[in-house]
């Protein structure tokens, strides 16, 4: 705590900032460099699955809770899109702060009585809440459209223009992206963040210090679910017709896999593991039971070799190449990588 | 700089050349494409519609192709795995009507992915069949009019009252000679999952439209292995018949318990195939009826499945519970060309005129055809097995009207 503090003194907030919009900056070229429909799609739905994964991230990486139940919190967004589409004919851009406010809303539900228990109690919790939501929207008869789901007509318009069509809705996705990882930044470096900190690294003292620990917990819960929230009403949006199975407990499992991989510390983790996950099999070719298995033995090699995530650990060999390369000289790059790390602690 | 340019006109002209290649490629074959499970969980189902589309594909092109108005075109098969996965699918789905533009596509198995795939193929005008009974929930003759929103979109399996309508009394019709009583009293058994919710409503309908007593419906959670709880509770209502419905793979894992259990005199198995009962060496000391969608492959009263199932496992498609799946595909490449051939033309409003109007003459049906809500109507296929291990089979027509 003390070196991450003394690093985190000597370089700016913007430098661990920086490398995710340098990565959204590339990303938002992408239409420009001619990819397939296919690439473009599966890069939507990534991006959708990176603005819940920067929620996850302030929950599993600032307060080290987890939870398996995150893609209810989703499905809240993606229902509430697609109800007050067919019931109020409320459009893309008011259903995105209201999804995410009764995801968040959803979110402090489950969160009061599930944060009296920590570990892996609540990660049990969270998975419960997962299943029962999906069994609450399957039997939700014509209101939650049952097991069958629900079909949103509404376009999605930008200033009077269709904006439905893949590459606007891929730049809409990015601008997402981006508001998602300047929110998350902006927590990780607030007094809120550092609150957070302190409660992951140590919640007894925490608490000897004044810090309402169940509180804040629950409000870590319920700002994971404002992202949630978010990329719900953006996946309604792109799929256009969503069912219970879609946010069952499967999902959030990737999810949880998704932060654990790219890495919940570092602004640019959920970046990467959102697009490791969604692109793997496409390039490598692997069916399902192959991409599990490779989740899995990536899953245990993380833990294992790279706790903080395949971001952070490919920050650490740089730093350690570049050492090795240049000896002493070679501080200051490697630590401007490792102020990044520190910074977002 | 020179050079540069000079590079660059190369690299335009080679670029120019092999565009205008493929463009000559295309103005003979006609594009088609099937996205289905072919890995993941529902890859039993999922793979069947690759199989059988491929099959007619390959049938029509052997036999010198489509003629459309003077020009005779070849198809060409895009396949494409949905890892049982939305995203993917939509991905395919993308990748295939705007980078591939094809002219139809075939699939999936899962009725929410047809449902999300069809927002894609329809403002696209691509003629989209799939064979989800479900898709009545958006089906009608509003929608598939001419600038309908599922104008283009055909379901290529019978509404569900009549597929339910044909099963129960297909079911109840061949089991009470074998129980030797009447049967008064059913009780199903069904995963409780869209598709299972779905059917159960129609099926139980139908049942009483029977004159069954149908005093619960017991739902289990999908991936169920033990079923004795379920089982348990049935067995406790008395009933005739317990009905394992609707998941092939399910329903032969509870199927055992149950005579262990000695829940009922008599059962059904939706959607198992006499096949995989004979290949699997499956006995019971009481009758148990089995019904496949639509025409089983195993033991069949149909003349025309026996030379269709022959041709379909002869080209590579493994035996599995739900085979026969692939006649809800097959049937309608043909039924497709022949809308073409009709039409004269490759436009997707006359071809949807034509597919309106025609009456195909296929493996399920010697006439197919499309009502107003482009759904089609054909009988389903029930069997019985008998204590001692012989089976029969009927084809049931489905009834005219839906029961109240």
């Amino acid at each position: 705590m003390k070196a991450s503090h003394t690093m985190k003194n000597r370089a700016s907030p913007f430098a661990s900032l920086l490398p995710a919009l340098l990565v959204i900056g590339v990303l938002v070229l992408v239409p420009a460099l001619g990819p397939s429909n296919r690439t473009l799609s599966l890069a939507i739905s990534a991006g959708i699955n990176i603005v819940a994964l920067y929620g996850l991230a302030v929950l599993f990486g600032q307060t080290g809770i987890l939870s398996m139940g995150h893609a209810a919190l989703v499905g809240v967004g993606a229902y509430v899109a697609a109800i007050l589409a067919r019931d109020a004919g409320i459009g893309f851009w008011v259903a995105l702060p209201l999804g995410s406010l009764l995801a968040a809303v959803a979110a402090a539900i489950v969160g009061v009585p599930s944060l009296r228990v920590s570990g892996h109690h609540f990660v049990i919790m969270t998975f419960a809440f997962g299943q029962l939501l999906a069994i609450v929207l399957t039997n939700g008869g014509d209101f939650t459209g049952a097991a069958t789901g629900l079909d949103l007509q509404l376009p999605v318009t930008w200033f009077g223009r269709d904006a439905g069509e893949l590459v606007p809705y891929y730049f809409i996705v990015v601008a997402f992206v981006a508001i998602s990882a300047i929110a998350s930044w902006a927590i990780i470096n607030s007094s809120y963040g550092r609150t957070l900190r302190a409660i992951r690294e140590n919640e007894k003292l925490a608490a000897s210090l004044g810090i309402n620990v169940g509180r804040h917990k629950i409000g870590a819960f319920v700002v994971s679910g404002l992202f949630a929230g978010v990329s719900g009403v953006l996946l309604a949006y792109f799929f256009r017709h969503i069912s219970p199975n879609q946010f069952s407990s499967f999902p959030s499992i990737y999810l949880a896999l998704m932060v654990m991989i790219g890495g919940a510390r570092l602004l640019l983790g959920p970046i990467a593991g959102g697009i490791l996950v969604s692109f793997l099999p496409e390039m490598l070719n692997l069916d399902p039971v192959e991409s599990r298995i490779l989740y899995g033995v990536c899953l245990i090699a993380v833990i294992l070799l790279l706790p903080n995530g395949l971001i952070a650990g490919l920050l650490q060999g740089l730093q350690a190449i570049v050492k090795a390369a240049f000896g002493s000289r070679a501080e200051t790059p490697a630590a401007g990588a490792n102020n990044a790390s520190g910074a977002r602690r | 700089m020179r050079s540069l340019l000079l590079r660059g006109a190369s690299l335009a002209l080679c670029l120019a050349a092999s565009a205008y290649q493929a463009a000559a490629q295309d103005a003979d074959t006609i594009k088609i494409g099937v996205v289905a499970a072919e890995s993941g969980a529902f890859v039993s189902a999922g793979h069947t519609l690759p199989a059988g589309v491929g099959l007619a594909v390959k049938e029509i092109n052997d036999a010198g192709g489509v003629k459309v108005g003077d020009k005779t075109y070849k198809i060409e098969l895009l396949k494409r795995d949905d890892r049982t996965d939305i995203s993917t699918a939509i991905a395919a789905t993308q990748e295939l009507v705007r980078d591939d533009k094809v002219a139809a596509i075939f699939g999936s198995e899962s009725h929410d992915f047809t449902l999300a795939m069809a927002k894609i193929t329809q403002p696209a005008k691509v003629i989209h069949f799939a064979g989800n009974s479900t898709l009545a929930k958006v089906l009608n003759p509003q929608s598939v009019a001419p600038g309908g929103e599922d104008h283009y979109l055909f379901q290529s399996e019978p509404q569900e009252f009549q597929r339910s309508g044909s099963t129960a009394r297909g079911v109840l019709s061949l089991l009470t000679p074998l129980v030797g009583h009447p049967l008064k009293k059913s009780v199903v058994i069904v995963g409780n999952d869209a598709t299972g919710q779905f059917l159960t409503s129609y099926y139980v309908k139908a049942l009483k439209a029977e004159g069954q007593e149908v005093p619960e419906v017991i739902s289990y959670p999908p991936d169920t292995t033990d079923f004795s709880p379920f089982l348990t509770r049935a067995k406790s209502l008395n009933p005739d018949v317990v009905h394992f419905w609707y998941n092939g793979d399910s329903t032969l894992t509870a199927l055992p318990q149950a005579l262990e259990l000695g829940v009922a005199p008599s059962y059904f198995l939706f959607g198992v195939d006499p096949g995989i009962w004979k290949e699997r060496g499956l006995t019971a000391d009481v009758p148990v009826a089995m019904s496949c969608v639509p025409i089983c492959w195993g033991e069949s009263s149909n003349a025309n499945a026996k030379a269709y199932f022959t041709n379909y496992f002869a080209a590579g498609a493994p035996k599995g519970v739900t085979s026969s799946v692939s006649l809800l595909y097959y049937d309608y490449v043909h039924f497709l060309a022949e809308a073409w051939e009709k039409a004269g033309s490759l436009d997707p409003d006359a071809t949807v005129a034509a597919l309106e109007t025609l009456h195909h003459k296929g493996v399920v049906s010697d006439d197919l055809s499309f009502n107003s809500s482009h759904q089609v109507t054909h009988a389903t296929e029930v069997c019985a097995a008998a204590p001692g291990g012989a089976i029969t089979c009927a084809m049931q027509q489905p009834p005219a009207d839906a029961p109240n």
